[in-house]
């Protein structure tokens, strides 16, 4: 894939989280634009024909293994974070009746 | 001796994870352990490493160090690890003296101490994205401890916010990995000349400073900082204030100095940022009337002039910007400090209902009036000390003297309405005499008139600056804090306190999360502009 086409998914992901009035939404671009940025570190770290990296007596050619490590790291920030705001984004369901930014910013919460 | 960054951070970490197995009410006091530990390497280290910081530089496992992960400190880096220290320690004195000491929070304020001391000590862009991570998803935490509706709701703002905020950070570490193929900062310092003229490095310049300034709350994009800090517990606004904001703006000066020798015209650019942030956070600050929202919205004020300092070419007021993070982060943790007191004790938020502090709780009182007059940049107490070497600086410039001016005279203001708590018959008992949190207050107001006082030996003996040119004692000084003052009072008299039609309209707006992410996105265009294509 091209990294132009993984820097598009990034965008994507920025004009979704501009526009999208949902709570869940906007926890799935976060997520969309932090794929985005893993897939363009890969691919700016790869080219064809190179192998893993992986250290043996016949390999010549290996990709780049530090974006591969780097990115590990952010796919397990990422997880958290989704993991962090999705149970934010229930609680605030519970305690709003909604998951709308709309009705979640303006509204005093309900009495339970 | 050269690997204490690493126990600083790992002392912290571990004794949280301790407290947080053992669940026992008496292994909290572990924290009190870990904390006088740190505190103890912290100035062990300085003494070992003061005036040569070079050797300070260390890459974990003997790597090459453009490969291997890598920790440095110097000056700047130390003193803000002792003021983390310092500011924890008051905090914890604070929290324990609450009552409610739950295993829970220890955990997560102990964790987030060893993330924050990961930051300021790191050498290496990619650790300092994971730490900044960390320490949001940390902060989210602790600012919906409370489990009310508000504070998930403002959690979940900050979390996507600064979330959105420290990926664009990472899109320009990888911009700069793939041109100078290491992620050390001290290597890339070194190699800037040869590249600082590329397209993708000044891109990546841009996307750095917009996650930055996200993080430290910069102008158009403060609007999670009011949220975050004004239904939080008042121990953890005290640490935002104090410390967490300061964070984006301690990698502000970290990115500008890994950017030295590229020679961006960035100065003319944040100063406008800056005096724009100062001007707004003001004008919220005076139209609100929640106690917590006008020290949110003052702290957003104060960033903006610390952000005029520190896009200064002037070395003098570079150095009056950086001093006031420290003074800021000393008065402002008072005041919300005290602040969560009060509350605490009049169970309202309303500045207009709260009378009689004074007679109440006259030590608290005066606590919090010392901290009002350091932010107000009062003669003989801290904020003085740096918003004059601002002030020195710029007065050539008029515009930028009547900027500072104005944002002097809207604080003196919005005090000033803040003031009216003291007076008033005493409303009701306050039996409770909380020993640890008045001595908590306590230091933090000897803090202040001590740097208030004798700034010359502090400053000279820390970060080498000579600032005998500052003069505490000078009639016109005096005369402009009262002018100030006089002029604040006016204000309130006659506009703010009849609550006149700019007023309400000012704090009932509000713009949505889409909006702000919109106007994110357009800051980045803009810098873009800026910088890039211009």
């Amino acid at each position: 894939m091209d990294p132009i086409l993984t820097f598009i998914v990034v965008l994507i992901g920025f004009y979704g989280l501009s526009t999208s009035s949902n709570i869940i939404k906007s926890v799935f671009m976060v997520t969309i634009i932090e794929s985005g940025i893993i897939l363009l570190f890969l691919n700016l770290g790869n080219y064809q024909g190179g192998s893993i990296p992986i250290f043996s007596e016949q390999v010549t050619s290996i990709v780049d293994p530090l974006p591969q490590a780097l990115m590990i790291t952010t796919i397990v920030i990422g997880s958290t974070v989704t993991a962090m705001a999705l149970m934010l984004s229930i609680k605030v369901f519970h305690y709003y009746g909604s998951i709308e930014w709309k009705d979640v910013l303006g509204r005093e919460e309900l009495k339970l | 001796m050269i690997f204490i960054p690493v126990y600083l951070v790992i002392i912290p970490i571990f004794a949280s994870l301790v407290i947080y197995i053992f669940k026992n009410k008496h292994m909290n006091y572990l924290a009190l352990l870990a904390q006088a530990v740190v505190t103890v390497l912290a100035i062990v280290y300085y003494q070992h490493f003061s005036g040569n910081f070079e050797a300070t530089m260390f890459v974990f496992g003997g790597w090459d160090d453009r490969i291997g992960i890598s920790m440095s400190n110097d000056a700047l880096s130390l003193s803000f690890v002792f003021l983390t220290v310092f500011t924890w320690w008051m905090v914890l004195l604070y929290t324990f003296d609450k009552g409610n000491t739950n295993h829970n929070f220890i955990f997560f304020l102990l964790f987030l101490e060893g993330v924050f001391f990961g930051i300021l000590m790191t050498n290496d862009l990619f650790n300092m994205f994971v730490f900044l991570e960390l320490a949001a998803i940390l902060v989210t935490i602790l600012i919906a401890f409370n489990k009310a509706g508000n504070s998930f709701r403002a959690g979940i703002y900050y979390l996507l916010v600064n979330t959105a905020g420290v990926l664009t950070f990472l899109i320009g570490i990888i911009l700069i990995y793939f041109t100078f193929g290491t992620i050390n900062i001290n290597v890339i310092t070194n190699l800037m000349p040869l590249y600082g003229d590329e397209l993708i490095i000044k891109f990546a310049y841009v996307l750095l400073m917009s996650g930055i300034a996200v993080k430290s709350a910069l102008f158009p994009v403060f609007t999670w900082l009011p949220h975050a800090h004004g239904v939080a517990q008042s121990a953890i606004s005290a640490l935002l204030s104090g410390l967490i904001v300061k964070g984006g703006l301690y990698l502000f000066i970290r990115i500008n100095q890994m950017y030295a020798a590229a020679n961006y015209d960035y100065y003319a650019f944040f100063f406008v940022l800056g005096a724009l942030t100062a001007i707004v956070g003001v004008m919220f600050a005076l139209s609100q009337k929640d106690m917590k929202q006008i020290l949110a919205y003052h702290t957003v004020s104060q960033i903006g002039i610390m952000m005029m300092g520190l896009s200064s070419q002037d070395v003098n007021v570079y150095y009056g910007g950086v001093l006031h993070i420290f003074n800021h982060a000393l008065f402002k943790s008072l005041l919300f400090l005290g602040a969560g007191v009060i509350i605490k004790v009049y169970r309202t938020k309303k500045v207009n209902e709260i009378r009689g502090v004074f007679k109440t709780m006259p030590w608290v009182s005066i606590f919090m009036i010392v901290g009002m007059l350091s932010i107000t940049g009062a003669p003989l107490f801290n904020g003085f000390i740096s918003k004059s070497i601002i002030k020195y600086g710029i007065q050539d410039s008029g515009i930028k003297y009547w900027t500072l001016f104005i944002i002097n005279i809207g604080t003196a203001t919005s005090f000033i309405k803040m003031s009216q708590i003291f007076f008033g018959p005493q409303s009701l008992s306050y039996p409770m005499q909380r020993k640890l949190q008045n001595f908590a207050l306590m230091s933090i107001a000897f803090g202040c008139i001590i740097l208030g006082n004798f700034y010359i030996p502090i400053n000279q003996g820390f970060f080498g600056i000579d600032l005998s040119y500052i003069h505490i004692f000078e009639f016109a000084k005096f005369f402009d804090y009262f002018l100030t003052l006089a002029i604040g009072y006016l204000f309130y008299y006659f506009i703010i306190s009849k609550d006149k039609p700019p007023i309400p309209n000012i704090r009932n707006f509000s713009i949505s999360f889409e909006a702000s992410n919109i106007i994110f996105i357009a800051l980045i265009v803009v810098m873009t502009i800026y910088f890039v294509l211009l």
